[in-house]
Protein backbone atom coordinates (compact mmCIF):
# COMPACT_ATOMS: atom_id res chain seq x y z
CA UNK A 1 0.00 0.00 0.00
CA UNK A 2 1.37 3.26 -0.98
CA UNK A 3 0.40 6.07 1.74
CA UNK A 4 1.33 9.37 0.58
CA UNK A 5 1.45 12.10 3.39
CA UNK A 6 1.18 16.04 2.94
CA UNK A 7 2.45 17.81 5.21
CA UNK A 8 3.35 22.33 5.73
CA UNK A 9 5.64 24.56 7.27
CA UNK A 10 3.39 26.99 9.44
CA UNK A 11 4.10 29.24 12.20
CA UNK A 12 3.99 27.93 15.50
CA UNK A 13 -0.01 28.93 16.13
CA UNK A 14 0.70 28.43 19.63
CA UNK A 15 2.86 31.54 20.00
CA UNK A 16 1.07 33.43 17.79
CA UNK A 17 -1.71 32.56 19.99
CA UNK A 18 0.41 34.05 22.98
CA UNK A 19 1.04 37.04 21.19
CA UNK A 20 -2.35 37.64 20.60
CA UNK A 21 -3.47 37.50 23.87
CA UNK A 22 -1.09 39.42 25.19
CA UNK A 23 -2.11 41.81 22.50
CA UNK A 24 1.37 42.27 20.87
CA UNK A 25 0.09 40.60 17.25
CA UNK A 26 1.34 42.96 15.15
CA UNK A 27 0.65 43.17 11.20
CA UNK A 28 3.86 44.91 9.36
CA UNK A 29 4.11 47.31 6.96
CA UNK A 30 3.09 44.99 3.66
CA UNK A 31 0.05 44.86 5.09
CA UNK A 32 0.03 40.66 4.87
CA UNK A 33 2.50 39.29 7.49
CA UNK A 34 3.24 39.08 11.21
CA UNK A 35 5.76 40.89 12.03
CA UNK A 36 7.08 38.94 15.15
CA UNK A 37 10.01 37.18 13.91
CA UNK A 38 10.86 35.28 17.08
CA UNK A 39 7.91 33.41 15.99
CA UNK A 40 9.53 29.57 15.19
CA UNK A 41 8.46 28.03 11.81
CA UNK A 42 6.85 24.09 12.51
CA UNK A 43 5.25 20.88 11.08
CA UNK A 44 1.47 21.68 11.18
CA UNK A 45 0.32 19.88 13.98
CA UNK A 46 -2.34 18.40 12.32
CA UNK A 47 -0.13 17.10 9.69
CA UNK A 48 1.81 15.41 12.13
CA UNK A 49 -0.86 13.76 13.44
CA UNK A 50 -1.92 12.44 9.82
CA UNK A 51 1.72 11.34 9.65
CA UNK A 52 0.92 9.32 13.01
CA UNK A 53 -2.01 7.90 11.45
CA UNK A 54 0.17 6.20 8.22
CA UNK A 55 2.66 5.20 11.14
CA UNK A 56 0.34 3.01 13.33
CA UNK A 57 -0.99 1.30 9.79
CA UNK A 58 2.72 0.59 9.39
CA UNK A 59 2.81 -0.71 12.73
CA UNK A 60 -0.10 -2.88 12.62
CA UNK A 61 2.45 -4.72 9.84
CA UNK A 62 0.74 -3.34 6.92
CA UNK A 63 3.10 -4.26 3.66
CA UNK A 64 3.04 0.36 3.08
CA UNK A 65 5.30 2.10 2.14
CA UNK A 66 5.65 6.29 3.65
CA UNK A 67 6.26 8.99 1.20
CA UNK A 68 5.81 12.12 2.72
CA UNK A 69 5.51 15.28 0.65
CA UNK A 70 6.13 19.32 1.35
CA UNK A 71 5.65 22.74 -0.76
CA UNK A 72 8.08 25.36 0.30
CA UNK A 73 11.19 26.97 0.15
CA UNK A 74 13.30 25.15 2.42
CA UNK A 75 11.06 21.98 4.02
CA UNK A 76 14.27 20.17 4.74
CA UNK A 77 13.74 20.74 8.67
CA UNK A 78 10.35 18.88 8.92
CA UNK A 79 10.74 16.29 6.50
CA UNK A 80 14.48 15.21 8.57
CA UNK A 81 12.05 15.12 11.66
CA UNK A 82 9.37 12.78 9.24
CA UNK A 83 12.45 10.55 7.87
CA UNK A 84 13.21 10.34 11.68
CA UNK A 85 9.77 8.99 12.86
CA UNK A 86 9.48 6.82 10.02
CA UNK A 87 8.85 7.95 6.62
CA UNK A 88 10.59 6.05 3.82
CA UNK A 89 11.02 8.87 1.60
CA UNK A 90 11.04 12.35 1.78
CA UNK A 91 9.94 14.64 -1.14
CA UNK A 92 10.57 18.92 -1.16
CA UNK A 93 8.98 20.91 -3.84
CA UNK A 94 10.74 23.85 -4.22
CA UNK A 95 9.08 26.72 -5.81
CA UNK A 96 9.50 30.49 -6.49
CA UNK A 97 6.31 30.67 -8.82
CA UNK A 98 4.64 33.50 -5.73
CA UNK A 99 2.03 32.83 -3.38
CA UNK A 100 0.03 29.84 -4.01
CA UNK A 101 -3.48 29.00 -2.95
CA UNK A 102 -5.46 25.91 -2.20
CA UNK A 103 -5.63 24.70 -6.00
CA UNK A 104 -1.61 25.41 -6.61
CA UNK A 105 -0.79 23.58 -3.76
CA UNK A 106 -3.27 20.89 -4.81
CA UNK A 107 -1.83 20.93 -8.84
CA UNK A 108 1.93 20.52 -7.36
CA UNK A 109 0.96 18.06 -4.54
CA UNK A 110 -0.94 15.71 -7.16
CA UNK A 111 2.06 16.02 -9.79
CA UNK A 112 4.08 14.66 -7.54
CA UNK A 113 1.58 12.07 -6.34
CA UNK A 114 1.15 10.45 -10.10
CA UNK A 115 4.88 11.22 -10.91
CA UNK A 116 5.80 9.25 -7.50
CA UNK A 117 3.56 6.18 -9.43
CA UNK A 118 0.38 7.20 -7.81
CA UNK A 119 -0.91 6.19 -3.89
CA UNK A 120 -3.21 4.29 -2.60
CA UNK A 121 -4.14 6.59 0.64
CA UNK A 122 -3.82 10.10 0.65
CA UNK A 123 -3.07 11.80 4.35
CA UNK A 124 -3.64 15.27 5.09
CA UNK A 125 -3.76 16.85 8.32
CA UNK A 126 -7.53 18.54 8.43
CA UNK A 127 -6.26 21.91 7.87
CA UNK A 128 -2.83 24.36 8.09
CA UNK A 129 -3.19 26.06 11.47
CA UNK A 130 -1.68 29.10 9.84
CA UNK A 131 -4.90 30.14 7.12
CA UNK A 132 -7.13 27.10 8.50
CA UNK A 133 -8.58 26.90 5.22
CA UNK A 134 -8.38 22.79 4.43
CA UNK A 135 -9.42 22.77 1.05
CA UNK A 136 -6.14 21.06 -0.49
CA UNK A 137 -7.23 17.27 0.40
CA UNK A 138 -10.89 18.02 -0.79
CA UNK A 139 -9.22 19.50 -3.98
CA UNK A 140 -6.93 17.11 -4.39
CA UNK A 141 -9.77 14.23 -4.16
CA UNK A 142 -12.12 15.87 -6.48
CA UNK A 143 -9.10 15.92 -8.82
CA UNK A 144 -7.95 12.73 -9.14
CA UNK A 145 -11.56 11.06 -8.53
CA UNK A 146 -11.19 9.79 -4.95
CA UNK A 147 -13.53 9.74 -1.93
CA UNK A 148 -12.64 11.90 1.09
CA UNK A 149 -13.27 10.99 4.51
CA UNK A 150 -12.84 13.90 6.72
CA UNK A 151 -11.78 14.30 10.67
CA UNK A 152 -10.35 10.61 10.87
CA UNK A 153 -9.76 9.91 14.83
CA UNK A 154 -8.16 6.59 13.73
CA UNK A 155 -7.43 5.01 9.94
CA UNK A 156 -7.68 1.06 9.83
CA UNK A 157 -6.38 -0.33 6.33
CA UNK A 158 -7.69 -4.30 5.65
CA UNK A 159 -6.88 -5.16 1.96
CA UNK A 160 -7.81 -2.33 -0.20
CA UNK A 161 -10.39 -0.76 2.09
CA UNK A 162 -10.06 1.55 5.08
CA UNK A 163 -12.02 1.90 8.28
CA UNK A 164 -12.16 5.09 9.52
CA UNK A 165 -13.48 6.43 12.59
CA UNK A 166 -14.51 10.53 11.77
CA UNK A 167 -15.45 12.53 15.04
CA UNK A 168 -18.44 14.22 13.93
CA UNK A 169 -21.30 16.67 15.67
CA UNK A 170 -23.03 13.55 17.39
CA UNK A 171 -19.87 11.53 18.27
CA UNK A 172 -17.71 9.12 16.34
CA UNK A 173 -19.16 7.83 13.05
CA UNK A 174 -17.37 4.59 11.46
CA UNK A 175 -17.26 4.77 7.91
CA UNK A 176 -15.85 2.27 5.13
CA UNK A 177 -14.19 3.40 1.96
CA UNK A 178 -12.33 1.31 -0.78
CA UNK A 179 -8.96 3.00 -1.89
CA UNK A 180 -7.48 4.81 -3.55
CA UNK A 181 -8.75 7.39 -1.09
CA UNK A 182 -7.93 10.79 0.36
CA UNK A 183 -8.32 11.42 4.52
CA UNK A 184 -7.95 13.78 7.16
CA UNK A 185 -6.64 13.75 10.33
CA UNK A 186 -7.93 15.73 13.37
CA UNK A 187 -6.84 16.07 16.79
CA UNK A 188 -8.64 13.39 18.35
CA UNK A 189 -6.11 11.15 16.69
CA UNK A 190 -4.33 11.90 19.55
CA UNK A 191 -0.55 12.56 20.35
CA UNK A 192 2.34 12.07 17.75
CA UNK A 193 5.00 9.97 18.50
CA UNK A 194 8.59 11.57 18.57
CA UNK A 195 11.70 9.97 17.16
CA UNK A 196 14.19 8.12 18.80
CA UNK A 197 17.71 9.78 19.45
CA UNK A 198 19.43 7.15 16.69
CA UNK A 199 16.55 7.78 14.81
CA UNK A 200 17.36 11.27 14.79
CA UNK A 201 20.92 11.23 14.50
CA UNK A 202 20.51 8.72 11.37
CA UNK A 203 17.97 11.49 9.86
CA UNK A 204 20.66 14.07 10.05
CA UNK A 205 21.76 12.65 7.19
CA UNK A 206 18.30 11.76 4.87
CA UNK A 207 18.26 14.06 1.54
CA UNK A 208 14.91 14.99 0.31
CA UNK A 209 14.31 14.11 -2.79
CA UNK A 210 14.09 17.89 -4.16
CA UNK A 211 12.14 18.63 -7.06
CA UNK A 212 10.52 21.17 -9.23
CA UNK A 213 7.38 22.42 -11.07
CA UNK A 214 9.44 22.56 -13.84
CA UNK A 215 10.41 18.58 -13.21
CA UNK A 216 6.71 18.28 -12.34
CA UNK A 217 6.08 19.28 -15.93
CA UNK A 218 3.70 21.98 -14.38
CA UNK A 219 3.86 25.78 -16.02
CA UNK A 220 3.65 28.51 -14.31
CA UNK A 221 0.28 29.23 -15.76
CA UNK A 222 -1.48 26.18 -13.99
CA UNK A 223 -0.29 27.35 -10.70
CA UNK A 224 -1.78 31.19 -11.09
CA UNK A 225 -3.70 31.43 -7.88
CA UNK A 226 -7.71 31.88 -8.17
CA UNK A 227 -7.46 33.33 -4.65
CA UNK A 228 -4.90 36.35 -3.75
CA UNK A 229 -4.16 37.66 -0.10
CA UNK A 230 -4.18 41.43 0.05
CA UNK A 231 -4.02 42.29 3.74
CA UNK A 232 -3.67 41.30 7.15
CA UNK A 233 -5.40 42.18 9.92
CA UNK A 234 -5.68 41.51 14.11
CA UNK A 235 -9.53 41.83 15.03
CA UNK A 236 -10.48 44.16 18.23
CA UNK A 237 -12.38 43.10 20.22
CA UNK A 238 -14.76 45.74 22.10
CA UNK A 239 -14.09 44.88 26.00
CA UNK A 240 -16.58 45.73 28.22
CA UNK A 241 -16.53 43.43 31.26
CA UNK A 242 -18.45 44.12 34.47
CA UNK A 243 -15.70 42.68 37.46
CA UNK A 244 -17.59 41.25 40.46
CA UNK A 245 -14.57 42.11 42.75
CA UNK A 246 -14.19 42.68 46.61
CA UNK A 247 -15.39 40.09 49.20
CA UNK A 248 -14.92 36.77 49.94
CA UNK A 249 -15.23 33.65 47.00
CA UNK A 250 -18.35 32.78 48.71
CA UNK A 251 -19.67 36.47 48.92
CA UNK A 252 -18.68 37.24 44.99
CA UNK A 253 -19.86 33.53 43.81
CA UNK A 254 -23.28 35.39 45.62
CA UNK A 255 -23.16 38.60 43.95
CA UNK A 256 -22.62 37.08 39.77
CA UNK A 257 -25.04 34.10 40.57
CA UNK A 258 -27.62 37.14 41.53
CA UNK A 259 -26.34 39.33 38.50
CA UNK A 260 -26.79 36.72 35.94
CA UNK A 261 -30.46 36.20 37.84
CA UNK A 262 -31.22 39.74 37.23
CA UNK A 263 -29.98 39.80 33.82
CA UNK A 264 -32.46 36.78 33.21
CA UNK A 265 -29.34 34.51 32.14
CA UNK A 266 -29.93 32.30 34.59
CA UNK A 267 -33.72 31.52 35.79
CA UNK B 1 -31.67 32.93 -12.44
CA UNK B 2 -28.00 33.31 -13.58
CA UNK B 3 -25.73 36.52 -11.91
CA UNK B 4 -27.57 35.71 -8.08
CA UNK B 5 -25.83 35.34 -5.33
CA UNK B 6 -26.71 32.06 -3.71
CA UNK B 7 -27.32 30.76 -0.37
CA UNK B 8 -27.12 27.23 -0.05
CA UNK B 9 -28.17 25.12 3.22
CA UNK B 10 -29.49 21.71 4.04
CA UNK B 11 -31.06 19.99 7.44
CA UNK B 12 -32.87 21.36 10.14
CA UNK B 13 -31.83 22.96 13.46
CA UNK B 14 -33.27 24.65 16.31
CA UNK B 15 -35.99 26.80 15.26
CA UNK B 16 -37.31 24.83 12.12
CA UNK B 17 -34.41 26.19 9.96
CA UNK B 18 -31.06 24.81 8.96
CA UNK B 19 -27.84 25.82 11.02
CA UNK B 20 -26.82 29.37 10.57
CA UNK B 21 -29.26 30.49 7.57
CA UNK B 22 -30.58 33.53 9.12
CA UNK B 23 -26.67 34.83 9.69
CA UNK B 24 -25.77 33.60 6.19
CA UNK B 25 -28.59 35.22 4.83
CA UNK B 26 -27.83 38.46 6.38
CA UNK B 27 -24.49 38.33 5.09
CA UNK B 28 -25.78 37.52 1.62
CA UNK B 29 -28.66 40.02 1.66
CA UNK B 30 -26.51 42.81 2.08
CA UNK B 31 -24.20 41.62 -0.32
CA UNK B 32 -26.51 41.00 -3.24
CA UNK B 33 -28.01 44.71 -2.50
CA UNK B 34 -24.76 46.38 -2.74
CA UNK B 35 -24.34 44.73 -6.34
CA UNK B 36 -27.89 44.58 -7.38
CA UNK B 37 -27.76 40.95 -7.65
CA UNK B 38 -30.87 38.51 -6.63
CA UNK B 39 -30.64 36.77 -3.84
CA UNK B 40 -31.32 33.05 -4.00
CA UNK B 41 -31.63 30.22 -1.23
CA UNK B 42 -31.03 26.79 -2.58
CA UNK B 43 -32.25 23.80 0.23
CA UNK B 44 -31.04 20.41 -0.85
CA UNK B 45 -32.93 17.35 0.35
CA UNK B 46 -35.83 17.61 2.50
CA UNK B 47 -36.79 21.31 3.30
CA UNK B 48 -37.21 22.86 7.10
CA UNK B 49 -40.12 23.80 8.17
CA UNK B 50 -39.66 27.37 8.66
CA UNK B 51 -37.46 28.26 5.01
CA UNK B 52 -40.68 29.36 3.08
CA UNK B 53 -41.20 32.44 5.80
CA UNK B 54 -37.49 33.17 6.47
CA UNK B 55 -37.08 32.98 2.57
CA UNK B 56 -39.50 36.08 2.68
CA UNK B 57 -38.54 38.18 5.65
CA UNK B 58 -34.46 38.15 4.23
CA UNK B 59 -35.63 39.70 0.96
CA UNK B 60 -34.91 36.25 -1.01
CA UNK B 61 -36.19 36.52 -4.60
CA UNK B 62 -36.52 32.80 -5.42
CA UNK B 63 -36.00 29.68 -3.02
CA UNK B 64 -35.03 26.58 -4.91
CA UNK B 65 -34.93 23.38 -3.61
CA UNK B 66 -33.03 20.09 -5.25
CA UNK B 67 -35.05 17.13 -3.62
CA UNK B 68 -33.97 13.59 -4.54
CA UNK B 69 -33.99 10.24 -2.55
CA UNK B 70 -29.93 10.24 -2.94
CA UNK B 71 -30.11 13.54 -0.83
CA UNK B 72 -31.15 11.87 2.39
CA UNK B 73 -28.81 13.05 4.86
CA UNK B 74 -26.46 14.77 2.27
CA UNK B 75 -24.07 12.41 0.95
CA UNK B 76 -20.83 14.71 0.26
CA UNK B 77 -20.61 13.04 -3.52
CA UNK B 78 -24.01 13.29 -4.22
CA UNK B 79 -24.28 16.93 -2.87
CA UNK B 80 -21.12 18.17 -4.83
CA UNK B 81 -22.76 16.26 -8.28
CA UNK B 82 -26.01 18.40 -7.19
CA UNK B 83 -24.49 21.51 -6.92
CA UNK B 84 -22.11 21.43 -10.14
CA UNK B 85 -25.14 20.58 -12.49
CA UNK B 86 -26.72 23.37 -10.71
CA UNK B 87 -24.29 25.81 -10.81
CA UNK B 88 -24.07 24.83 -14.77
CA UNK B 89 -27.61 25.47 -14.68
CA UNK B 90 -27.70 28.51 -12.88
CA UNK B 91 -24.63 30.19 -13.01
CA UNK B 92 -24.68 32.05 -9.54
CA UNK B 93 -22.44 34.96 -9.27
CA UNK B 94 -21.29 33.21 -6.25
CA UNK B 95 -22.04 30.23 -4.16
CA UNK B 96 -22.54 30.99 0.18
CA UNK B 97 -22.68 27.94 2.72
CA UNK B 98 -22.75 27.74 6.19
CA UNK B 99 -19.20 26.66 7.46
CA UNK B 100 -20.44 22.98 9.37
CA UNK B 101 -18.50 19.70 9.33
CA UNK B 102 -20.17 19.16 5.72
CA UNK B 103 -19.21 21.94 4.10
CA UNK B 104 -15.58 21.66 4.52
CA UNK B 105 -15.79 18.71 2.00
CA UNK B 106 -18.49 19.98 -0.08
CA UNK B 107 -17.38 23.60 -0.55
CA UNK B 108 -13.85 22.89 -1.73
CA UNK B 109 -14.95 19.86 -3.87
CA UNK B 110 -17.35 21.66 -5.46
CA UNK B 111 -14.92 24.61 -6.12
CA UNK B 112 -12.44 21.82 -7.84
CA UNK B 113 -15.51 20.51 -9.74
CA UNK B 114 -16.12 24.27 -11.05
CA UNK B 115 -12.48 25.30 -11.51
CA UNK B 116 -13.31 27.99 -9.09
CA UNK B 117 -11.89 29.64 -5.86
CA UNK B 118 -12.63 28.73 -2.58
CA UNK B 119 -12.64 30.47 0.87
CA UNK B 120 -13.55 28.59 4.61
CA UNK B 121 -14.38 30.76 7.55
CA UNK B 122 -15.69 33.29 5.84
CA UNK B 123 -16.85 36.24 8.11
CA UNK B 124 -17.57 39.12 5.19
CA UNK B 125 -17.98 39.05 1.56
CA UNK B 126 -17.51 43.00 -0.47
CA UNK B 127 -17.79 43.38 -4.03
CA UNK B 128 -17.06 45.58 -6.55
CA UNK B 129 -17.60 44.80 -10.15
CA UNK B 130 -16.65 41.38 -10.99
CA UNK B 131 -13.57 41.36 -7.84
CA UNK B 132 -14.81 39.84 -4.51
CA UNK B 133 -13.19 40.77 -1.38
CA UNK B 134 -13.64 37.85 0.76
CA UNK B 135 -12.46 38.23 4.59
CA UNK B 136 -11.88 34.93 6.19
CA UNK B 137 -10.49 33.58 9.92
CA UNK B 138 -6.94 32.79 10.19
CA UNK B 139 -4.51 31.64 12.98
CA UNK B 140 -7.43 30.15 14.90
CA UNK B 141 -9.37 33.62 14.69
CA UNK B 142 -5.72 35.48 15.43
CA UNK B 143 -5.94 37.36 12.74
CA UNK B 144 -8.11 38.04 9.88
CA UNK B 145 -7.10 37.70 5.92
CA UNK B 146 -8.76 39.48 2.83
CA UNK B 147 -8.72 37.22 -0.31
CA UNK B 148 -9.34 38.75 -3.41
CA UNK B 149 -10.96 36.94 -6.16
CA UNK B 150 -11.09 37.92 -9.49
CA UNK B 151 -12.47 36.93 -13.09
CA UNK B 152 -15.01 34.81 -14.35
CA UNK B 153 -16.36 31.45 -12.41
CA UNK B 154 -18.45 31.10 -9.21
CA UNK B 155 -16.50 31.58 -5.72
CA UNK B 156 -17.46 29.24 -3.53
CA UNK B 157 -17.15 30.70 0.48
CA UNK B 158 -18.10 28.99 3.55
CA UNK B 159 -19.32 31.33 5.91
CA UNK B 160 -18.62 30.93 9.69
CA UNK B 161 -22.07 31.89 11.18
CA UNK B 162 -21.55 32.03 14.53
CA UNK B 163 -18.89 35.04 13.70
CA UNK B 164 -22.30 37.28 12.18
CA UNK B 165 -25.22 38.53 14.23
CA UNK B 166 -28.53 37.67 12.02
CA UNK B 167 -30.56 40.88 10.80
CA UNK B 168 -33.74 39.24 12.25
CA UNK B 169 -36.00 41.34 9.81
CA UNK B 170 -39.87 41.65 9.87
CA UNK B 171 -41.95 39.16 8.99
CA UNK B 172 -42.60 39.01 4.55
CA UNK B 173 -44.90 37.14 2.06
CA UNK B 174 -43.60 33.48 2.05
CA UNK B 175 -41.91 32.10 -0.83
CA UNK B 176 -43.12 29.56 -3.18
CA UNK B 177 -40.66 26.55 -3.61
CA UNK B 178 -39.08 26.05 -7.01
CA UNK B 179 -38.06 22.88 -7.59
CA UNK B 180 -34.71 22.44 -9.94
CA UNK B 181 -34.22 19.39 -11.65
CA UNK B 182 -30.60 17.76 -11.61
CA UNK B 183 -30.14 14.05 -12.88
CA UNK B 184 -28.03 12.29 -10.23
CA UNK B 185 -28.85 8.78 -11.31
CA UNK B 186 -25.07 8.06 -12.36
CA UNK B 187 -23.84 9.35 -9.16
CA UNK B 188 -23.17 7.08 -6.10
CA UNK B 189 -21.86 7.69 -2.44
CA UNK B 190 -18.27 6.30 -1.98
CA UNK B 191 -18.14 6.60 1.74
CA UNK B 192 -19.72 4.09 3.65
CA UNK B 193 -21.42 4.97 6.52
CA UNK B 194 -21.12 1.30 9.38
CA UNK B 195 -21.30 2.94 12.56
CA UNK B 196 -23.33 5.71 12.63
CA UNK B 197 -22.57 8.69 14.85
CA UNK B 198 -24.73 7.91 18.29
CA UNK B 199 -26.40 11.60 19.64
CA UNK B 200 -26.87 10.36 23.30
CA UNK B 201 -28.61 13.18 24.62
CA UNK B 202 -28.53 16.62 24.43
CA UNK B 203 -26.29 18.28 22.46
CA UNK B 204 -23.60 21.03 23.38
CA UNK B 205 -24.45 23.34 20.30
CA UNK B 206 -27.98 23.25 21.53
CA UNK B 207 -27.54 23.83 25.32
CA UNK B 208 -28.81 27.18 26.34
CA UNK B 209 -25.74 27.44 29.24
CA UNK B 210 -22.95 25.63 28.97
CA UNK B 211 -20.15 26.14 31.90
CA UNK B 212 -16.73 25.13 30.32
CA UNK B 213 -13.36 24.36 31.99
CA UNK B 214 -10.05 25.27 30.58
CA UNK B 215 -6.37 24.72 31.68
CA UNK B 216 -6.65 26.70 34.93
CA UNK B 217 -8.61 23.74 36.67
CA UNK B 218 -5.08 22.44 37.27
CA UNK B 219 -5.90 18.79 37.37
CA UNK B 220 -7.93 16.18 35.74
CA UNK B 221 -10.08 15.82 38.87
CA UNK B 222 -11.10 19.30 39.53
CA UNK B 223 -13.30 18.95 36.26
CA UNK B 224 -15.70 17.28 38.43
CA UNK B 225 -16.68 21.21 39.73
CA UNK B 226 -17.07 21.84 36.77
CA UNK B 227 -19.51 18.79 36.12
CA UNK B 228 -21.08 19.88 39.05
CA UNK B 229 -21.95 23.89 38.57
CA UNK B 230 -23.32 22.79 34.72
CA UNK B 231 -26.07 20.71 36.89
CA UNK B 232 -26.63 23.24 39.42
CA UNK B 233 -27.36 25.60 36.42
CA UNK B 234 -29.53 23.12 34.70
CA UNK B 235 -26.38 23.86 32.15
CA UNK B 236 -24.33 21.61 29.81
CA UNK B 237 -20.54 21.05 30.51
CA UNK B 238 -17.62 21.98 27.93
CA UNK B 239 -14.13 22.11 27.96
CA UNK B 240 -11.31 23.96 25.99
CA UNK B 241 -9.29 22.35 23.66
CA UNK B 242 -6.13 21.20 26.39
CA UNK B 243 -8.16 19.26 28.77
CA UNK B 244 -9.47 17.27 25.29
CA UNK B 245 -5.68 16.84 23.86
CA UNK B 246 -4.99 16.08 28.01
CA UNK B 247 -7.48 13.39 27.45
CA UNK B 248 -9.32 14.64 30.79
CA UNK B 249 -12.51 15.09 29.05
CA UNK B 250 -13.57 13.66 25.75
CA UNK B 251 -13.79 15.37 22.76
CA UNK B 252 -17.59 15.39 22.42
CA UNK B 253 -17.30 18.30 25.12
CA UNK B 254 -14.32 20.15 23.24
CA UNK B 255 -15.69 23.82 22.37
CA UNK B 256 -13.76 25.37 19.86
CA UNK B 257 -12.58 26.23 16.33
CA UNK B 258 -11.99 22.37 15.72
CA UNK B 259 -14.33 21.10 18.66
CA UNK B 260 -18.11 22.25 18.80
CA UNK B 261 -19.44 25.60 17.74
CA UNK B 262 -21.94 26.85 20.47
CA UNK B 263 -24.38 29.49 20.83
CA UNK B 264 -25.66 29.56 24.31
CA UNK B 265 -27.85 32.10 26.12
CA UNK B 266 -24.81 31.83 29.06
CA UNK B 267 -21.78 30.50 28.37
CA UNK B 268 -19.81 30.40 31.60
CA UNK B 269 -16.10 30.17 31.38
CA UNK B 270 -13.75 28.78 34.21
CA UNK B 271 -10.10 28.84 33.86
CA UNK B 272 -9.74 29.63 30.16
CA UNK B 273 -7.48 31.95 28.63
CA UNK B 274 -10.00 32.87 25.47
CA UNK B 275 -7.84 31.96 22.95
CA UNK B 276 -9.15 32.61 19.17
CA UNK B 277 -9.37 29.11 18.89
CA UNK B 278 -11.70 28.59 21.66
CA UNK B 279 -13.63 31.90 20.95
CA UNK B 280 -14.54 30.61 18.29
CA UNK B 281 -16.80 28.08 19.41
CA UNK B 282 -18.07 30.51 22.12
CA UNK B 283 -18.06 34.11 20.79
CA UNK B 284 -21.76 34.03 19.84
CA UNK B 285 -22.99 32.94 23.18
CA UNK B 286 -25.50 35.70 24.57
CA UNK B 287 -22.87 36.07 27.66
CA UNK B 288 -20.06 35.37 29.19
CA UNK B 289 -19.03 35.29 32.55
CA UNK B 290 -15.02 34.47 32.99
CA UNK B 291 -13.51 33.42 36.31
CA UNK B 292 -9.91 33.30 35.77
CA UNK B 293 -6.86 34.34 38.45
CA UNK B 294 -4.93 36.28 35.82
CA UNK B 295 -7.04 39.76 35.49
CA UNK B 296 -5.27 40.51 32.06
CA UNK B 297 -6.46 36.91 30.09
CA UNK B 298 -8.05 37.88 27.09
CA UNK B 299 -11.42 36.54 28.21
CA UNK B 300 -12.39 39.15 30.04
CA UNK B 301 -12.15 41.58 26.59
CA UNK B 302 -15.16 39.12 25.42
CA UNK B 303 -16.97 38.93 28.94
CA UNK B 304 -19.94 40.43 30.19
CA UNK B 305 -19.23 39.23 33.51
CA UNK B 306 -16.21 38.81 35.05
CA UNK B 307 -14.22 37.58 38.59
CA UNK B 308 -10.88 37.89 39.32
CA UNK B 309 -9.85 34.67 41.18
CA UNK B 310 -9.23 31.09 41.98
CA UNK B 311 -11.07 28.82 40.51
CA UNK B 312 -11.00 26.31 42.77
CA UNK B 313 -12.29 28.63 45.54
CA UNK B 314 -14.75 29.86 43.23
CA UNK B 315 -16.36 26.81 42.03
CA UNK B 316 -18.12 25.52 45.20
CA UNK B 317 -19.30 28.66 46.30
CA UNK B 318 -20.50 29.24 42.72
CA UNK B 319 -22.37 25.41 43.34
CA UNK B 320 -23.75 26.59 46.06
CA UNK B 321 -25.06 29.72 45.07
CA UNK B 322 -26.87 28.42 42.15
CA UNK B 323 -28.56 25.55 44.26
CA UNK B 324 -29.87 28.33 46.45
Amino acid sequence: MRIVICVKEVLDPDAVNNYAIAGRLEIGDDGMSLTQTAIPRLMNGFDEQALEAALRIKDTGVDCSLTVVSIGEDPSKILKHCAALGADSVVAIKTDAGALDGHGVATLLLAQIEAGGGADLILCGRQASDDDQGVVPALIAERLGMPLVTFARAVEASGSSLKVTRVVPDGDEVVEVVCPAVVTVSNELGEPRYPTAAAKIKARKVKPQVTSPADLGVADGDLAPRIQMIRQFVPTVQGNCEFIDGGSPAEQADKLIARLREESLLS
Amino acid sequence: MSNAIVVCTWGEERGGLPGGAEEVLSLAGSLARSVGSDLVWLTLGAQAAGVAETAGRYGVAALHQIDDAKLADIPADVAVEALAQYCEQQSPRIVLFNQMAATRTIAPRLAARLDSAVVMGVTEVAADGDTFDITASAYGGDTRVVYRVAGAGTPVAAVWATAITAECPEAGASLAVESVAVDLSSVSERVDIVEPAKAEGPKLEDAEIIVSGGRGLGAVENYKLIRDLAEALDGMAGASRPLVDEGWVDSNHQVGLTGKITKPNLYVAVGISGASQHMAGCGAANAIAAINKDSEAAIFQYARFGIVGDALELLPELIRAARS
